[in-house]
């Protein structure tokens, strides 16, 4: 909650309601990514191959994290429904393979028949987030974990025949992960590469990252996406004014859908493999807790809290196990994530909040 | 009350009672598919309930005084697990190891439910997905200390329950030397099932307990806090304070009942053993007709038969149609993840609807020419 | 005042308890060895046949050489051998009663030598297992959502 900046402030003191504001947990993750950062050649780590991976691992998640924002500004609250959106996505990816296209089209048909399933399920999942407001984060948690665990059963009985995604000899279902090189492995990281010795920037997918960002911040310049936010800040001014506030929360679930299928698809072109079954469990928590990390709140979120926090989470994430194995032979990477990011999200929850419904 | 129809009273008693009905349906299917004996069919039930009767009646407390599912019954559940890894360490066999652990987890879980009953008073209105995220971050501490500090900073002694790198436990410590202990010590065996008397009349004992404990004052308290918040403030009671003691004391309960669960086992999965009961706990009470703010102890045992009957069959009715065991197993993680969706959307549809009810109300009231008070 | 007090007599029964507990219920594994002990010069030898009854129960039949072995909760251990020290000879029953160091997991008697009434220090000995070789991955925790587990 920002209190009002007055001009006659001094910088010295608009700085200090900026860093109060930005709060002390995001400033002591900061804070600490920096160290490592800084920490990282005496460890005998290579801080270039460092910065590559960062980068890279940004440009595989940040779609993930922007689909928070449509539903955060429409007053939803934090998606915690994401898997609904990645299960769109990997239909798309199941399917585009199985009709055998390959390359780049693949990944292109992929989002191509993503797409209807994700307009699909978001509606149906925002019809009942619509009937259900104030308590949509942990329905859409429970939502989410009822979706995965019924495609888990549908993964191995959908006829699926293509050999390279489908167990062979023993019987029918998918595989738990395979490979995607053939299909469209890198094809957004290794568009346009730039190689300057150890540093490797995936132009590519930044590119995809930015064009996607742009137009989700064009979109909420427009009409509708004002209303959106006036949905979020206001329901009930929103109604007075005119603005139909079922039809808009729908419309902003079905973005998060869809940003949620092709994000999942940009992860899978990055990370080389395609994860089925019980993988989607594990992606919601880390893109919620990426965008409160970058500044946004269960009810503010801007495109820089995504970039800011997916720089921050995926920083954190990959600098910490090297350079802490480097440096004390002890790695316990794996539990700070946990830490931070479930304490990030705690942090978020127990803030007070002006929410009006 | 306005007089109903029968039609319509036999539907009301449907809607509210979906859930138990469409387990019983599922059920009902199963049995003849899958073929079990009854003499296996009852020995599992009865194992089954001893074993997690006494977890999910931790989860009433919370309830009654508000506050939602308690997924923070997950941070007692590690309290038992830290519990019994001293027990194994300090080779205390039998029942006297089982009374150690649970002494040993009752400082423990206290402070773990005082901190989450903190954290839970910080975010009302939120208190289910909170306790739920709690339970994540916990777990993290959780491995930080288990995996990192035991046998380190914290002395292990026993080389077969540390890993083979010198420090931390491993992923699955065994527990034969307790296991049983209390299920064997006064068991009985009806027509080939077996009853363990001791774990049963502990939790009898535990049922009486709470039907004592809801008449007392702070049982009171905390059911006018369930009520409503405001009017409990206002009526003199510390609403903080029973929120915090409802939390301290299910995280108590269930570091107990986790210890009676973990003996029946016979070995501890360290590092996902609690993950899963929360979970399964909350879909058992769901099951048993509970909701997020009503559950009795007839909804607990209900719970229990039903949703751990078909927890068993669902494997073999799996294989059986389509030979496939695991799409049983799959089948089972979503109904208990369905039933809690549905659970948590009939308790929100039913809010919004008694709010629209209260409000329509007093529209149709002062359209009647002024409120009269009551 | 009477509530603190309580609390704190509350505290007390719970760790007296806890004290109790960890004394009945210390656990220990007993070996039994029918072997030849070296002590002092002497030489104790082995017999041809030593059966140990444990609570009126045969645990062990031990030729030369063998080792065999009963667990017992609680600080004291009380057993029965019958010793045969020719071919078709006479049992000859022998009765002890042991007090168990709390510290030791596994105590092994050295049978022989206990029959002939030697100090304590020269029949008990400590078991120490054999470091555990690591044959099975152990896998550490990962954050998968394991859900095939039972409940």
């Amino acid at each position: 909650m920002s209190e009002q900046i007055r001009t006659d402030d001094s910088i010295l003191v608009r700085v200090h309601r900026a860093l109060k504001d930005f709060g002390v947990p995001r400033l002591i993750i900061a804070a600490f990514l920096l160290l490592m950062f800084i920490v990282a050649p005496f460890t005998g780590v290579n801080f270039w191959s460092q910065v590559t991976n960062v980068f890279n691992r940004f440009s595989w998640n940040a779609v993930l994290v922007l689909a928070m924002v449509p539903m955060v500004h429409s007053g939803c609250g934090l998606n915690f429904g994401l898997p609904v959106g990645i299960i769109a996505g990997l239909l798309g990816a199941t399917l585009s393979i199985e009709l055998g296209f390959t390359g780049p089209v693949s990944f292109l048909m992929a989002i191509v028949i993503s797409t209807p399933f994700a307009i699909l399920f978001g509606a149906a999942y925002g019809g009942l987030l619509n009937r259900i407001k104030g308590g949509e984060m942990m329905i859409a948690t429970y939502v989410g974990f009822s979706v995965i665990s019924f495609f888990c059963m549908m993964w191995l009985v959908l006829p699926y025949k293509k050999p390279d995604m489908a167990w062979g000899f023993e019987g029918t279902g998918l595989r738990t992960t395979f490979p995607i090189d053939k299909y469209y492995g890198g094809v957004l990281s290794n568009f346009l590469k730039i190689e300057i010795g150890k540093l490797v920037i995936p132009t590519g997918a930044l590119l995809f990252f930015a064009l996607l960002a742009f137009l989700m911040w064009a979109f909420l310049h427009t009409k509708t996406g004002t209303a959106m936010t006036a949905v979020g800040s206001n329901a009930t001014f929103a109604r007075a004014a005119g603005i139909n506030v079922n039809r808009i929360r729908m419309l902003s679930v079905v973005m998060s859908t869809w940003l949620g299928a092709v994000g999942i698809l940009v992860y899978e072109q990055g990370f080389g493999f395609v994860q089925l079954y019980n993988a989607p469990f594990n992606m919601t928590l880390p893109a919620v807790s990426a965008i409160l990390i970058g500044g946004a709140t269960a009810n503010k979120a801007s495109i820089t809290n995504v970039i800011i926090g997916t720089i921050l989470f995926q920083g954190i994430v990959t600098m910490t196990p090297t350079v802490m194995n480097g440096l004390i032979n002890l790695d316990i990477s794996e539990v700070l994530r946990v830490v931070v990011s479930n304490g990030m999200i705690l942090y978020a929850l127990t803030r007070k909040t002006e929410v009006s419904r | 009350m306005n007089k109903q129809s029968s039609g319509k009273k036999a539907l009301n008693f449907l809607g509210a009672n979906s859930v138990p009905i469409m387990f019983i349906v599922i059920i009902a299917v199963c049995i003849p598919i899958v073929g079990f004996s009854p003499t296996f069919l009852l020995n599992e039930i009865v194992t089954r309930l001893s074993r997690n009767a006494f977890l999910i009646l931790s989860l009433l407390i919370p309830i009654m005084a508000g506050m939602g599912l308690n997924f923070g019954m997950t941070l007692g559940a590690m309290a038992a697990e830290i519990a019994l890894i001293f027990t194994s360490d300090w080779q205390i066999w039998g029942i006297p190891g089982i009374v150690l652990a649970m002494i040993i987890s009752i400082p423990i879980s206290a402070v773990l439910g005082l901190l989450c009953g903190k954290i839970l008073n910080a975010a009302k209105g939120r208190e289910m997905i909170t306790s739920y995220i709690i339970s994540f971050f916990m777990n993290g501490v959780y491995q930080l200390v288990v995996l990192y500090m035991m046998g380190s900073i914290i002395p292990i002694i026993h080389n077969n329950i540390k890993l083979p790198r010198g420090y931390g436990v491993r992923s699955s410590v065994d527990l034969t030397r307790i296991r049983k202990s209390l299920d064997n010590l006064l068991a009985i065996n009806i027509g080939g099932v077996r009853i363990p008397m001791a774990t049963i009349l502990i939790i009898v004992a535990m049922c009486l307990v709470i039907i004592w404990f809801r008449r007392t004052k702070l049982g009171q308290d905390m059911r006018a806090v369930g009520q409503d918040m405001e009017v409990a403030r206002a009526a003199g009671i510390d609403v903080e304070r029973t929120r915090l003691i409802s939390i301290v004391i299910s995280t108590v309960l269930a570091g107990l009942g986790m210890v009676i669960y973990l003996q029946n086992m016979g070995d501890m999965a360290t590092y996902s053993s609690h993950s899963q009961i929360g979970m399964f706990c909350i879909a058992a009470l769901l099951v048993g007709g509970a909701s997020v703010d009503k559950a009795s102890i007839g909804n607990v045992f209900l719970g229990v038969i039903l949703f751990h009957t078909m927890f068993i069959l669902a494997p073999a009715a799996g294989a059986k149609i389509t030979g496939n065991e695991v799409i049983g197993e799959y089948f089972r993680v979503f109904v208990s993840y369905g039933v809690i969706t549905v659970a948590l959307i009939m308790y929100e549809t039913k809010k919004r609807r008694e709010k629209a009810g209260i409000g329509q109300q007093l529209a149709a009231a002062q359209r009647e020419g002024g409120v009269t008070r009551a | 005042m009477r509530k603190i007090l309580f609390r704190v007599g509350a505290v007390l029964i719970l760790l007296i308890l806890a004290g109790i507990m960890m004394i009945v219920g210390r656990g220990h594994t007993i070996y039994f060895d029918n072997k030849t002990l070296e002590y002092n010069g002497e030489s104790y030898a082995a017999i041809r046949r030593i059966n140990v009854f444990v609570n009126g129960e045969q645990v062990a039949k031990l030729s030369k050489k063998e080792r065999g072995m009963a667990t017992c909760m609680g600080q004291s251990f009380s057993f029965d051998i019958e010793v045969i020290r020719e071919k078709d000879g006479e049992p000859e029953p022998y009765h002890f009663d042991l007090s168990l160091p709390y510290g030791m997991d596994g105590i092994i008697v050295n049978l022989p030598a206990i029959m002939e009434g030697l100090p304590q220090e020269a029949w008990m000995s400590e078991f120490i297992p054999a470091p555990p070789t690591e044959t099975e991955e152990d896998e550490l925790p990962s954050d998968e959502f394991e859900m095939g587990g039972e409940v």
